[in-house]
């Protein structure tokens, strides 16, 4: 037995070796999503309340300061002293130490805030990747750490009221991953979307003068299939009132990939 | 006289990173965003600068608003003076890169009787978004292939600074939105 027992540790070690591997690239690594047809608890102006959303990859984590931080590094016309107005509000990046790095005050691993859409989008692109249509965002939010879609349990969602803020369900540094491999969907950070300024409520607004009335939060609140979808809700009052240069300190982002 | 153009626009071709660094930090031609035009040729984004420019975003499978919309363009430059029309460059941007091909483009110019000269820009398909967000323009995909978009000109200074707006209701030119493009026209 004994001398059978080293050839197996070997095994589990390598066995080990390559999980550690895979979860060490998890850090701004990409998890695939089997796409398909999904009931959006977003009601747009459509009849239909199923959405087609097509296989893609999304980040396990969100983009941390340590990764804008090397982004920063790479293509400083992002840095909060260089960054053009057009694409900022006085507080990008505010939060940092130093135009350049965020300091000991922040921690490297927490997801990066106080980014804008330009600076998200910029920063998706580098990586051959694009910021997540809210739509995908829904789809894969829609999971729990065991289920596809475990929005029929309602005391889950409930939980869900405190998104994007630190009692939120995917707050704590052990929450486990949802059961695409992905963390911190429900976490105290919202995310950026691709589409954040596609969010119309319902209504057909084609041609009127809408840009003002969808930047309510009323205007969208009514267009909702389910409002008892907290995390959705939310979510999506916060985005469709966002103007892209804003920042909040409780938003960051993370990149989605289509699949080819 | 010729050469010595074609020799002065290379020299600005070559100064361009030079000329990025003094752009106005608002220029909407900060953005990095790659355009083709209805002949087909690649247009980039911030090469619009120099000239002040009317810009819209509309897509040409719109048969409500988007006729509107360049009949309003139209009224506005209507309402010029032919010096002032030399002045301000008229641009259509896409909003439907994968429908709006260079030759639908061109249709679509041609059904309208759009004067010559105006640019009809169509994005990559990754751009759209940027730039409908410096311009504030608002839309989304509906599953009929329509789009809801926010119907609006946005007028830019020759350095891409948006100096006013005029939101797209009716055919005919928004008198107030004329007079700031008179104001613009004449300035230094």
């Amino acid at each position: 037995m004994k001398r059978t027992l080293p050839p197996t540790a070997t095994l589990l070690l390598l066995a080990m070796a390559s999980a550690l591997a895979v979860a060490g690239d998890a850090g701004s690594g990409y998890r695939w999503i089997e796409g398909g047809d999904f009931r959006s608890s977003v009601r747009y102006e459509e009849s239909t309340r199923i959405v087609r959303v097509a296989s893609f990859s999304l980040m396990a984590r969100p983009v941390s300061n340590r990764d804008f931080a090397a982004f920063v590094a790479r293509q400083p016309q992002w840095r909060r002293d260089r960054i053009p107005a057009v694409f900022a509000s006085p507080g990008y990046l505010g939060h940092w130490a130093g135009p350049d790095a965020p300091g000991d005050g922040v921690d490297p691993e927490a997801p990066v805030v106080h980014v804008n859409w330009y600076a998200a989008d910029a920063y998706c692109r580098a990586q051959q990747a694009r910021l997540p249509r809210f739509a995908e965002w829904e789809y894969a939010a829609a999971a729990d750490a065991t289920r596809r879609d475990a929005r029929q349990d309602a005391a889950w969602r409930m939980r869900q009221v405190n998104d994007g803020t630190p009692h939120a369900i995917d707050a704590a540094p052990d929450a486990p991953a949802n059961a695409y491999g992905i963390q911190g969907l429900h976490g105290a950070h919202w995310e950026w979307s691709e589409d954040y300024a596609s969010l119309l409520g319902d209504g057909d607004r084609r041609g009127q003068q809408d840009g003002d009335a969808l930047r309510y939060c009323g205007a969208t609140a009514m267009s909702f299939n389910d409002p008892g979808d907290y995390g959705v809700v939310k979510r999506f009052v916060l985005l469709s009132a966002l103007r892209p240069d804003a920042t909040l300190g409780n938003l960051g982002f993370r990149c989605a990939r289509s699949t080819p | 006289m010729k050469i010595a153009s074609l020799f002065l626009s290379a020299l600005l071709v070559l100064a361009t990173p030079l000329q990025a660094q003094s752009l106005p930090g608002d220029s909407v031609y900060h953005l990095q965003a790659r355009t083709q035009d209805s002949h087909g040729a690649p247009v980039a984004w911030a090469s619009l600068r120099g000239q002040p420019r009317l810009v819209s975003m509309f897509y040409t499978n719109c048969h409500l608003m988007c006729p509107l919309i360049l009949e309003n363009a139209k009224s506005v430059q209507k309402q010029l003076s032919p010096a002032e029309r030399r002045q301000l460059g008229m641009v259509m941007v896409s909003l439907d890169p994968s429908r709006d091909t260079p030759d639908a483009m061109q249709e679509v110019a041609r059904r309208h009787r759009v004067p010559e000269g105006w640019q009809f820009l169509t994005p990559a398909a990754n751009d759209v978004r940027a730039i409908a967000s410096v311009l504030d323009v608002r839309y989304r995909f509906r599953d009929d292939g329509s789009i809801n978009h926010t119907s609006v000109l946005v007028l830019l200074d020759a350095e891409g600074r948006v100096r006013a707006r005029s939101e797209v209701t009716a055919a005919a030119a928004d008198p107030a939105f004329l007079i700031q493009i008179k104001a613009l026209l004449a300035g230094p």
